[in-house]
């Protein structure tokens, strides 16, 4: 089973936070404090960290770099109260994997946890053609195809398949859509990411066959095998 | 915002002192001299008079030939030709000596009379213009006139009034000599606390009045003004940072708030009631998410210190992906966005993510407010020294009287109420820009409505 560690002082929002994490079918261990957060993620066994950029005794920001000097890969989800963009960038480049900040949905940190956990599996990486049901992507050639018949995507319409692809099964919500395939991190307004996975449903899903693009109402979307 | 240009010219404070002291001066020098002529003039006509009184009584005491021979005898002495003489009979005819005219208009009284016109003679050793003149019996019942010319009157006179001439220009050519070095000091300071009131006006609070050592009135007034800065600094940054402990204070709430509201939509049977209502609260917790983290991004932009992220950027690749970015939202609002761009344009110096996102919100505001059939444009210029970017659409505009409040907090134009938006997004792009030191200008269209302009500095090319 997937074990996630949580690091998180206030007591209400690790509650969430570790509930959230095991209705996705996640081992979640929740300490309060920097100190021991730090030797349990060394000690650990864990799959991912969610940390908490502010923490008593010991700080998010040293855990991370603790953690990676040690040598110790272990995807860590930051959260944090601190949002602007110095401190964003401050918290990946000690080596967090992901950050999130406060105020924060639930569902948004479980789909990032999801995401981090998926991108640290081997498998995809190595792999040259991403499939689901009978849509393929062509990671070499940058083709795709429905069926036998070719798709002719945008250069954006591509990186959004190829993040969808590479996560297929999991919600991706609209603010990791817009951080990942474009690449900025503000609020561009949800209608905005919403008209975009409109072309690229189109174009993958015509009408009269089975969709594969699925809106998560609230949350974001899915590309799945049809149920 | 610009500050009052300050004068060139006269209207500084050390061009009219020195004019106002111009003024005195040469009043003062003026009356100065009034004074000496006049006193100068009436003390030599009273020497004058007095010596031709002492000649005349001289004179009076000799008779006949004795008389003929002191006036000749005299005139020997006087070489400047400054006195002269005349004996006539009882009927005025001539006797003796230069003057063979009777002067007209001298009184027979024996009392002095100056006389405009002294003596009607060719000869050059008598005085010909004003003079002093007395005509008296004498013994022997002839009449004898003296004259004296008070020509050295005239000479003083002449004297006095070139002093005045050359005093009054000597002041006044070194006193604008003076007055062009002395305004200029002063106005270089102005310039240079101008220079900084400037710096302040746009937002640095931390700059202060530049204060020499002089400790005059400009370092005076500059201290104090400091002071006052200090305080309202002091002040801001105290209501900066309630308002950042109040927003702090509010994230642990709103997410828990959020995460808890979710848990209870997860926990209802799906399709149910409840979750629907609750997907509903969803909806507005996340607004209110929304608008909150826009208020932090706000608060964060205004920190004018954040420009770790500028680079030097070409703003062609960026727009290019913003048209690409918002052309689905345009067609699917059946509005037409169009780029267009000079082949070449200078780099800027920028954050380029917040260059995407200022711009993102100006084209997404374009683009909402646009009805069906409209058109967007897109556009960037280069001038000679600044880059326009610009945002034209063909929806209603922007009326000038709001074009200041469209960029505070929340506000959104009256008939755009139904449209959704945060009206937060204004706010952003005009701390974004402030941030820049870009200016951002709006007006109307030529598509009829409303015009954004941003317009960039360049980079200045090294090398």
């Amino acid at each position: 089973m997937t074990r996630i560690l949580t690091i998180e002082d206030d007591a209400v929002t690790a509650k969430e936070i570790v509930a959230e994490l095991s209705s996705h079918g996640l081992d979640v261990d929740w300490v309060d404090n920097g100190r021991e957060g730090l030797v349990r993620a060394v000690s650990g066994g864990y799959d991912l960290i969610t940390l908490d950029r502010m923490l008593p005794e010991v700080d998010g920001l040293a855990i991370v770099t603790t953690l990676r000097a040690l040598g110790i890969a272990t995807p860590i989800l930051m959260i944090s109260a601190l949002s602007d963009v110095d401190e964003r960038v401050r918290g990946l480049r000690a080596g967090g994997d992901d950050y999130l900040s406060k105020p924060f949905a639930s569902d948004e940190m479980a789909a990032r946890v999801e995401v981090l956990l998926r991108r640290r599996n081997p498998v995809t990486e190595s792999e040259t053609v991403l499939r689901v049901s009978d849509l393929e992507l062509n990671l070499i050639s940058r083709e795709a195809s429905r069926g036998e018949q070719p798709l002719n995507l945008l250069p954006t319409e591509y990186k959004l398949l190829e993040f969808m692809m590479r996560n297929s099964g999991q919600i991706i919500t609209r603010m990791m859509i817009f951080e990942e395939v474009w690449g900025y991190h503000f609020d561009p307004g949800t209608n905005l990411i919403d008209v975009h996975i409109g072309r690229l449903r189109k174009k993958i899903d015509p009408p009269g066959v089975t969709p594969l693009i699925r809106t998560v109402r609230g949350s974001g979307y899915v590309i799945a095998e049809p149920l | 915002m610009s500050l009052l240009n300050p004068s060139k010219g006269w209207r500084s404070s050390s061009s009219r002192l020195l004019a106002l002291y111009s003024f005195l001066f040469v009043a003062w020098s003026g009356i100065l001299l009034g004074v000496l002529y006049w006193e100068v003039t009436s003390y030599l006509g009273n020497l004058a008079r007095h010596s031709l009184m002492q000649r005349q009584h001289l004179f009076a005491r000799f008779e006949g030939d004795q008389l003929v021979d002191a006036l000749a005898t005299s005139m020997t002495f006087d070489m400047r030709a400054v006195d002269a003489y005349g004996l006539f009979d009882e009927n005025q005819k001539p006797l003796y000596g230069p003057i063979h005219r009777f002067p007209a208009g001298l009184p027979m009284d024996g009392q002095i009379h100056e006389l405009a016109t002294c003596v009607d003679s060719d000869d050059p050793n008598l005085p010909r213009d004003s003079c002093d003149a007395v005509a008296a019996p004498t013994r022997d019942g002839r009449w004898l006139v003296l004259v004296r010319d008070n020509g050295s009157l005239f000479a003083v006179t002449t004297l006095i009034l070139h002093a005045l001439f050359w005093g009054i220009s000597l002041t006044i050519i070194p006193g604008a000599a003076g007055w062009h070095l002395l305004r200029r000091r002063p106005l270089r300071r102005i310039r240079s606390i101008q220079a900084s009131a400037e710096a302040i006006v746009a937002g640095d609070l931390a700059g202060r009045l530049p204060v020499s050592n002089r400790r005059d009135e400009l370092d005076m007034l500059a201290v104090i003004v400091n002071a006052m800065l200090d305080r309202i600094e002091k002040l801001m940054n105290e209501v900066k940072g309630v308002c950042d402990n109040i927003a702090h204070d509010l994230r642990t709430p709103l997410t828990r708030l959020r995460a808890q509201l979710y848990r209870i939509q997860q926990q209802s049977p799906e399709d149910s009631q409840q979750a629907t209502q609750m997907g509903q609260v969803i909806a507005e917790a996340d607004t209110l998410m929304a608008r909150f983290r826009g208020l932090l991004r706000i608060s964060e932009l205004e920190d004018h210190q954040r420009r770790s992220g500028f680079v030097q950027l070409d703003p062609r690749p960026l727009l290019q992906e913003l048209h690409d970015f918002y052309l689905p939202l345009a067609e699917e609002g059946g509005v037409s966005l169009h780029l267009q761009m000079d082949p070449e344009l200078p780099q800027l110096i920028g954050d380029r993510a917040l260059l995407f996102e200022a711009l993102a919100n100006l084209l997404s505001n374009s683009i909402k407010f646009t009805p069906p059939g409209g058109k967007v444009i897109l556009g960037a210029f280069a001038d000679y020294d600044s880059t326009r970017i610009e945002v034209q659409d063909s929806g209603p505009g922007i009326p000038s009287e709001e074009r200041e409040a469209v960029f505070q907090r929340f506000y959104r134009c009256e008939d755009g109420a139904q449209k959704s938006g945060f009206g937060l997004g204004l706010s952003i792009v005009a701390a974004i820009v402030n941030l820049h030191g870009f200016k951002l200008q709006i007006g109307t269209s030529p598509n009829g409505g409303a015009s954004l302009i941003l317009e960039c500095r360049q980079a200045i090319e090294l090398g």
